[in-house]
């Protein structure tokens, strides 16, 4: 037995589970991807199950390229994802700094920031949509209903009131309709993901070197200049780690959108693919060849980006 | 010099007051769930008992009536346990075989691991539904719960403990070597000791990953063995006239995880943050 042969016999298992779990569905969803396959069909019964002679060429990939879905979905799924991590690292970063002082009741306030990432994010976003963001039922209803109530008391006071008579009634804002539930997903997902960033930011901030803030203050570099050009450039790889890891969990975002967004239009692109899988296998396979494809150019530039800082 | 001290003095005081602030905005949803679990359904929506109200303990006593919940939780408890026993089974030795024995392949073989983990489900579902029910006959049972657990979660099992096994110094594993201890002597009586903390918290978090997912247990299960997300997911359709018990519900599935995390969250960082931040 060479030196090789232990280590490789270790790492078997693993590969092997992991290939068999990548190769196995991926293949047959490639396979349903260019077949004519529906699960119901009176006048074709024959397309309800899977078979070569039910061929249909790239006629599921045209068909799904053309459904005007397909690319309100890819839209969709960019604009939440992208809008999740911009939102994610600032915040993140504007809290790392702040937190990263020691005050009074600092692990406390650790432990209240950290909490949302623990939380099931089907009972996230059952909490965000229906006790939060209800326009009836839930606190934003509520406040918007005692705002109203307060402006209308104040309308009798005396040369105050012109002012505020002036003021029209507040509506609140339904996130059930199709844009303004994306805007629902991106603020439960950044308020559940931000402790996350959070996390990490102070875990490098602790590291920072600080006899060169010192030399820089001596120098004369305002906080805010310090911060640009020394914090930034050391926060860098966090950044890197945080837009990666986010971006592999947020790009098959599910549970979240399917709860605020049944039925309403809003949808992203694994959505969508559940949308199709309810009839149309073959045109879900499709979709989910180009989710696939899409993931992978975003996954090859995140791990170009990152690995080379992960290995040493 | 002077401006600068005053403006710090009062940075002192404002900067905490901030920090605490925001602290408190973040976990309001969570208080709010919580606050709520203890309204009756009724109270729950009226905005006189928005802060003043009877408590009752009703929504919990009435849990097992309404949701069946310790079903689903022994379920999520069961699956949970043993998807993460069985992923440090098998990413043990992998993540040890990387860290101690690295070949020219291994980083290529680790980025491949994780670039498993950006496959979207959505787009096998299909095919693993078909599979598991036409072939395999295990559709909606703990078993495969438990594999697909395990399977999506090994990459960053894998990940996680390479990164801290690689902090471990070689030459405690070469002086062992020279002594004569066995590949699996090595691992049982200088790897596990050293790495014991590293594992243990990659096992939190894999475990906290397994309860929290809600796309495979929801598809994968109809009753069996559904878990605490598929009753989440499965009961948010008469949400608004049943906030009382629904916080309910949803606090007891999601506070074992937060307090679990609120104990663990410093081991929990190094491992999150796949080694790249010290």
């Amino acid at each position: 037995m060479s030196d090789r042969t232990i280590p490789r016999l270790l790492q078997t298992p693993a590969v092997i589970l992991l290939l068999i779990w990548m190769i196995v569905p991926l293949s047959m969803t490639l396979y349903f991807s260019f077949i004519r396959y529906v699960l119901n069909s009176l006048r074709r019964p024959e397309w309800t199950t899977p078979a070569l002679e039910n061929w249909r060429g790239f006629g599921n990939y045209s068909y799904v390229l053309n459904a005007k879905d397909f690319w309100f979905a890819i839209q969709n799924s960019v604009l939440i994802v992208t809008s999740i991590l911009v939102l994610t690292v600032v915040l993140g970063l504007a809290i790392a700094v702040l937190v990263n002082r020691s005050f009074p009741g600092r692990g406390i306030v650790r432990v209240l920031l950290i909490s949302p990432f623990f939380v099931m994010p089907a009972v996230n976003a059952v909490l965000w949509i229906n006790m939060i963001l209800d326009p009836v039922l839930g606190l934003q209803g509520i406040a918007v209903g005692g705002l109203n109530t307060l402006i209308d008391g104040l309308r009798d006071f005396p040369v105050l009131g012109a002012f505020f008579s002036l003021w029209p009634e507040l509506q609140p804002i339904s996130f059930r309709a199709t844009q303004t539930s994306a805007y629902a997903v991106i603020m439960m997902v950044t308020w559940q993901w931000t402790p996350f960033a959070v996390l990490i930011f102070m875990t490098s901030l602790q590291s920072e070197d600080e006899s060169q803030k010192e030399a820089a203050t001596l120098d004369g570099a305002g906080p805010w200049s310090q911060f640009i050009n020394l914090t930034v450039p050391h926060l860098a790889r966090p950044i890197a780690i945080v837009v990666m890891i986010q971006s592999i969990f947020h790009l098959s975002l599910y549970a979240e959108i399917e709860i605020v967004s049944r039925g309403n239009g809003n949808k992203n692109l694994p959505y969508l693919i559940g949308e199709f899988a309810s009839n149309n296998i073959g045109a879900a396979s499709a979709t989910g060849i180009f989710a696939v494809i899409l993931a992978n150019i975003i996954a090859i530039f995140l791990l170009r980006m990152v690995g080379k800082s992960l290995m040493d | 010099m002077a401006a600068v001290t005053e403006r710090s003095k009062l940075g002192t005081i404002i900067w905490p007051v901030v920090a605490w602030i925001v602290a408190l905005i973040f976990f309001f949803p969570i208080f709010w769930l919580v606050f709520t679990s203890f309204k009756t359904d009724a109270d729950a929506v009226k905005p006189e008992f928005l802060f003043f109200f009877t408590p009752t303990l009703e929504n919990y006593t009435n849990m097992t009536q309404n949701y069946d919940y310790w079903r689903f939780a022994i379920n999520s408890v069961i699956t949970s346990s043993f998807a993460t026993l069985f992923a440090l089974a098998v990413g043990v030795p992998c993540a040890y075989a990387m860290a101690f024995n690295p070949s020219r392949g291994t980083k290529d073989i680790l980025m491949w691991m994780l670039s498993t983990k950006m496959l979207p489900a959505a787009a096998v579902l299909y095919p693993m539904t078909f599979l598991t029910k036409n072939f395999l006959g295990i559709f909606d049972t703990h078993f495969l719960v438990i594999l697909v657990l395990c399977l999506i979660n090994l990459p960053i099992v894998i990940w996680m403990l390479f990164t801290y096994f690689k902090e471990i110094p070689k030459e405690i594993i070469e002086a062992g070597k020279m002594d004569g201890v066995t590949t699996w002597g090595e691992i049982k009586d200088i790897l596990i000791p050293l790495a014991w903390g590293g594992v243990a918290s990659t096992a939190l978090l894999c475990f906290i990953f397994c309860w929290n997912e809600a796309y495979w247990t929801v598809r994968l299960t109809t009753i069996d063995a559904a878990t605490l997300s598929k009753l989440i997911e499965g009961n948010r359709a008469p949400e608004g006239l049943f906030f009382g018990r629904l916080s309910a519900v949803s606090t007891a599935a999601v506070m074992p995880i937060v307090v679990l995390g609120w104990f663990c969250q410093k081991q929990l960082v190094q491992g999150l943050t796949f080694g790249a931040v010290k």
